[in-house]
């Protein structure tokens, strides 16, 4: 993943079999992710066709054997960032100085909505979850995909996203309670009543 | 009786909050000692069961409802396509 000179000379078979057996058995996994950032279907398959042609041509800095999934994952957030999101000047929101001043706080043991609760998710059978995840800034839904839907690791994280492992944590910390608050909107409009207060 | 050793204490001797806690486990950092560790604090500590029960429950609805979506059948062959295209011989 660093940015290694190592260039491995593969040959057309070797680059072939790479490319067969370690990039495209998670093309699943990256169409999820580019229509999880772009929220758009065909944009998706644009962002990943372009990953895989990337992947590629740049098939010789990627040592066999390593995590390609990590590999691909980065250059589809990095497409994503230069090409995708320079077009549509969707400008990131995320306020990193608030992230981590909110997580440095005494409130972190404060639990912030007390009114969700596993019994109102269980109702949650339609597009109210991923609607919920659809709606966080692209920052914030990006660290619940990496984690939650693909279960990587903060190092891996770290990498895919090129920040720190400790801003890893208060975004995905920060993130998780904006879903929670999400869902705690969709809780009370499907006639959840907070009874604990 | 001296407490269990808490395996969560980092090298600079800071206990942690449960919030903390509970993030190493939700977010799948935690080593086996850590997660054994949390079980245990989990039954005594009613904050932590729920927030646990809760987080739990979230990180299955969206493993579960926000996964699928298989890639469109003809992708994988549009890749292909466009490599042997842009490759020489
Ligand atoms: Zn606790």
């Amino acid at each position: 993943m660093e940015e290694t000179l190592i260039r491995n000379n593969y040959s057309e078979k070797e680059k072939n079999d790479i490319f067969n057996g370690e990039f495209l058995p998670h093309i699943n996994s990256m169409y999820n992710f580019g229509f999880r950032l772009t929220l758009d279907r065909d944009d998706a398959k644009d962002l990943v066709q372009d990953t895989y042609l990337k992947a590629y041509r740049f098939i010789e800095s990627f040592q066999k054997g390593t995590n390609a999934k990590a590999w691909l994952f980065r250059i589809l957030k990095n497409s994503f960032i230069n090409d995708y999101r320079k077009k549509t000047k969707e400008p990131s929101k995320v306020d990193y100085q608030e992230v981590e001043t909110y997580y440095n706080s005494e409130d972190v043991n404060r639990q912030i909505t007390p009114d969700l609760r596993v019994e109102s998710l269980k109702d949650m059978i339609g597009d109210e979850i991923s609607n919920a995840l659809n709606s966080l800034d692209v920052d914030f839904r990006t660290v619940i995909i990496l984690c939650d839907l693909e279960g990587f690791k903060y190092e891996e994280m770290a990498k895919i996203l090129d920040i720190p492992i400790g801003t890893v944590r208060s975004r995905l910390h920060r993130a998780r309670n904006l879903l929670k608050e999400k869902l705690s909107e969709y809780a009370k409009s499907m006639g959840y009543k907070n009874t604990e207060l | 009786m001296t407490p269990p050793h808490n395996p969560f204490i980092q090298a600079d001797g800071k206990k942690p909050t449960c919030m903390e806690m509970l993030q190493v486990i939700i977010d799948g950092e935690a080593s086996s000692e850590q997660q054994e560790y949390f079980k245990n604090h989990m039954n005594r500590c009613l904050p932590c069961f729920k927030s646990y029960d809760l987080d739990m429950a979230i990180k299955r609805l969206l493993k579960t409802k926000c996964c699928g979506g298989d890639a469109p059948t003809d992708l994988v062959d549009q890749i292909k396509m466009q490599i042997s295209q842009n490759s020489p011989g």
